[in-house]
């Protein structure tokens, strides 16, 4: 059986052939029960669905277009499978730390691109904007074939999804439409400069590549990358959207996003040293890209080599380790640690917020293509 | 609905659990056209549905869905993007230290 379902063109497509593996796939359900059971719990969300309808994409048709039509002509349907190239895993030799820490970050991205997922699918299904549904559209299928991939990865490893939360109780957040759109475009293009830096990276030092899946990241990138131009597009729209006191939001979701990589980051040591990236090198990396791209929309970018900007990163995840040390102890020392790490962390966001941007013309046209 | 009070209301759904390799994917459908608010709870009935590897299950059932006070709304709409941070792919983890 040759026939792999990453290459359907349509869903039914797509089933004929899951039918077709059909026997493989019951073998494999009895070794399921020996499985690790993970539990997503993705967040479910709803927006202000008439302002998004409002949008109207025609000062940038010509962009929009031929970004829609690259996106539908899908020059990554068939990407995600393995073949030849993915090579054997040695789970069990893996030491212990490393494994715990790689399969926090497989499970971390897959929930990330299954919330994702959840997020457009949402948007696609409640808008009545015929070219903000297709988008929506479009990325929703992206996400959840990234997501199937990583559960694939994670399958090997003896690590089973469990897709159950439906049937449990679940509330409903609520987005504004321009924080979608300052979020959104933010975590595709800091994922971008992410899957690319470690693909950079470990195509020069493959010694260090211990996991096959590190392979697939220059492809995967690159929609990641497609799904932040869309939304540059977006907000290109409305001026109101990148001036006046959102710039200030702009800033606000810059310094989270770069800082909760950065503390996020550091909690994995063994992950990064397998990598033979060194975490402070990495980030460092990840925000010049990040934000020499979103130079094409966000008028300011963060001023990462202020003296300020390292010390308060450094401060603020020790404070993180600290709370996130205190709150598995009891007592009223482990009280106050929290508290005070708490604080500490606060003090050090707002240090980090306080530096000066850097503030520069945003170019006329919006549209990039991955050159890194 | 009231300023602090909940409301019920029951609507019949069609869940989608996708468990397939080229699609990881979960969605519920509302099929009486019922709209979901900020802040509003939505718990499907029956069993747990589990897709095994492979395979999409698509299933008609109820729903519960509570709706949030007027209070809890606001309260939402004016907390709930900050929540954005999951969507970043090292974001999630409950884990602090591995």
């Amino acid at each position: 059986m040759n026939v792999h379902s990453a290459d359907a063109l349509t869903a039914e497509e797509a089933l004929a052939t899951q039918e077709a593996n059909q026997e493989k796939f019951d073998s494999e359900a009895a070794t399921q029960v020996a499985m690790q059971d993970t539990l997503l719990t993705p967040r479910f969300y709803t927006t202000d669905f008439d302002e998004l309808d409002a949008i109207d994409v025609t000062p940038v048709r010509e962009d929009w277009d031929k970004l829609i039509a690259q996106m539908q002509s899908d020059p990554n349907r068939g990407h995600f499978k393995k073949n030849e190239n993915w090579d054997h895993v040695d789970w069990d030799g893996m030491e212990p730390q490393l494994k715990k820490e790689f399969l926090d970050f497989l499970i971390s991205s897959c929930t990330a691109e299954f919330s994702g997922c959840v997020l457009y699918k949402e948007m696609k299904r409640r808008g009545s904007n015929a070219d903000i549904t297709q988008l929506f559209q479009l990325m929703a299928r992206d996400e959840a074939r990234h997501a199937g991939f990583i559960n694939d990865a994670l399958r090997e490893a003896g690590v089973a999804v469990n897709l159950g939360f439906l049937t449990q109780k679940k509330k409903y957040t609520y987005f504004r439409p321009k924080f979608i759109y300052y979020a959104t475009y933010l975590s595709e293009k800091i994922g971008y400069a992410r899957y690319i830096t470690i693909f950079r990276h470990l195509e020069a030092h493959p010694e260090h590549r211990f996991h096959p899946i590190f392979k697939w990241f220059e492809e995967w990138c690159n929609d990641e990358f497609s799904h932040g131009e869309a939304f540059a597009l977006l907000m290109k729209t409305d001026p109101k959207l990148t001036s006046g006191i959102n710039v200030l939001w702009i800033k606000f979701f810059l310094t989270a996003v770069y800082s909760t990589m950065y503390v996020r980051d550091h909690q994995r040591p063994a992950f990064h040293k397998a990598l033979g990236v060194d975490p402070d090198w990495y980030a460092h990396e990840v925000f010049v890209k990040t934000s020499k791209l979103s130079e094409q929309i966000f008028p300011i970018t963060l001023d990462i080599d202020h003296p300020r900007w390292q010390r308060g990163l450094v401060r603020l995840q020790k404070a993180n380790a600290d709370l996130a040390r205190a709150k598995t102890e009891t007592g009223i020392s482990a009280t106050l640690t929290r508290l005070t790490s708490q604080v500490r962390a606060a003090a050090a966001f707002v240090s980090l917020f306080t530096i000066p941007a850097k503030t520069h013309r945003v170019p006329a046209t919006t549209r990039l293509e991955p050159a890194y | 609905m009231g300023l602090l009070t909940k409301d019920f209301e029951k609507a019949p759904c069609t869940v989608e659990v996708s468990h397939r390799f080229e699609s990881l994917h979960a969605h519920v459908k509302f099929n009486n056209g019922a709209v979901i608010y900020p802040g509003d709870e939505v718990k499907v009935h029956g069993p747990m549905i589990m897709a095994p590897y492979g395979e999409v299950v698509i299933e008609d059932r109820e729903a519960t869905i509570i709706r949030a006070s007027k209070l809890e709304r606001l309260w939402t709409r004016l907390t709930g993007d900050f929540e954005f941070m999951e969507l970043c792919e090292f974001s999630f983890s409950e884990e602090a230290t591995l």
